[in-house]
């Protein structure tokens, strides 16, 4: 009984340190400083210019909100090209469905809009590192443009995760 | 005779050449009331109500008595699009949904169309910007016209825009939602 009891303290004990250890299975975020966002890409995918713009927009203000850089780029600043440890963000259009916003308002489950862009970061060589498909919907409320508030936000969270200006974890 | 004769057509040259230069000056200064900044206008919050003016080669934004300006010449992309929004006010729409057997839902069906511009401009850094504007139904495409005549750029029917003048109260456009 006692030895049972021992072997049971002893797990507990080993249970307990695995806890307290820091979680090593957050990834390490890549060093940037500065992040370059290029105009949103839709050769495929018919975008509407308000909609190409707006999801611009709204992701350059909320990479400068939220995404951690020191400095946020736009697409052609010649400045980016003196910034040390640039990230350079490419989006494509890769899926787009115009809701509408009479169809919310009136039902609350039809006419949502969504858009899905494939964001690569990569670095001033060109090198890939990071690449991921984001979604931006809007569902029950709110102007059709309110979706590419959507994908700013999540594009903006995934650069956070994943980049820091002064390489540590978190 | 022949003096009195010359100095009526000089007199009737001159008033033609000044006719002619007012409605030249009328032509390049227009005002747009009503306007909505919709987003990305330097300085600008969202959803800014104000007047749009294109005048002498700059698009001007004027709202509670702030004006914002941007150069024709670096517009690179003029788009004019239509949506609609609610007739009903956001506050009224909202306050309605709580009415029973879902009859507020009712008023969502009145919808009003309204004209988007949409700009494309790079900065004094090569930077690049862009302006979403909304307007009345059927004002987005005169604005268009002027800052094409202005020196603004459009990757969409350019050479028919300035080649056949189209109607103010026009509804056809580029893009549909």
């Amino acid at each position: 009984m006692k030895r049972y009891s021992h072997a049971i303290f002893c797990l507990a004990v080993v249970a307990l340190g695995f806890a307290a250890r820091p979680s090593s299975a957050q990834p390490v975020k890549t060093k940037a400083s500065a992040i370059q966002v290029e105009m949103i890409r839709s050769d495929e995918i018919k975008l509407p210019a308000e909609f190409q713009i707006s999801l611009y927009e709204n992701l350059v203000r909320q990479l400068e909100k939220q995404g951690g850089f020191e400095h946020v780029y736009r697409d052609g600043d010649r400045r980016a090209a003196d910034a040390p440890d640039l990230v350079v963000l490419h989006s494509t259009v890769r899926g787009f469905k115009a809701g509408s916003e009479r169809a919310r308002h009136v039902t609350t489950v039809a006419g949502a809009t969504s858009v899905t862009i494939h964001c690569e970061f990569k670095n001033a060589d060109g090198k890939l590192l990071l690449e991921k498909d984001v979604n931006g919907k809007v569902r029950f409320f709110g102007d059709n443009l309110r979706a590419t508030y959507d994908f700013a936000k999540k594009t903006a969270r995934v650069a956070h995760d994943n980049f820091n200006s002064s390489e540590h974890k978190s | 005779m022949k003096r009195s004769k010359f100095l009526v057509s000089l007199a009737m040259a001159l008033a033609l050449a000044g006719l002619a230069t007012c409605s030249a000056s009328a032509q390049q200064t227009s005002k747009h009331p009503n306007a909505i900044a919709l987003t990305g206008l330097t300085g600008v919050k969202d959803d800014a109500k104000g007047t749009l003016t294109v005048e002498s080669g700059s698009l001007h934004f004027t709202h509670a008595k702030k004006t914002s300006d941007l150069s024709v010449a670096s517009i690179e992309d003029v788009v004019t699009g239509e949506d609609t929004q609610a007739s009903v006010g956001k506050t009224v729409s909202t306050l309605s949904m709580a009415a029973p057997y879902g009859s507020g839902r009712f008023l969502a069906l009145f919808r009003s169309k309204f004209d988007t511009l949409t700009l494309r401009y790079r900065d004094e850094n090569g930077a690049l910007h862009g302006v979403i504007f909304a307007l009345p139904a059927g004002g987005a495409e005169p604005i268009k016209k002027e800052l094409l005549a202005q020196g603004a750029h459009a990757s969409v029917v350019e050479e028919q825009a300035v080649a056949s003048p189209v109607p103010a109260n026009s509804s056809s456009k580029e893009q549909k939602q």
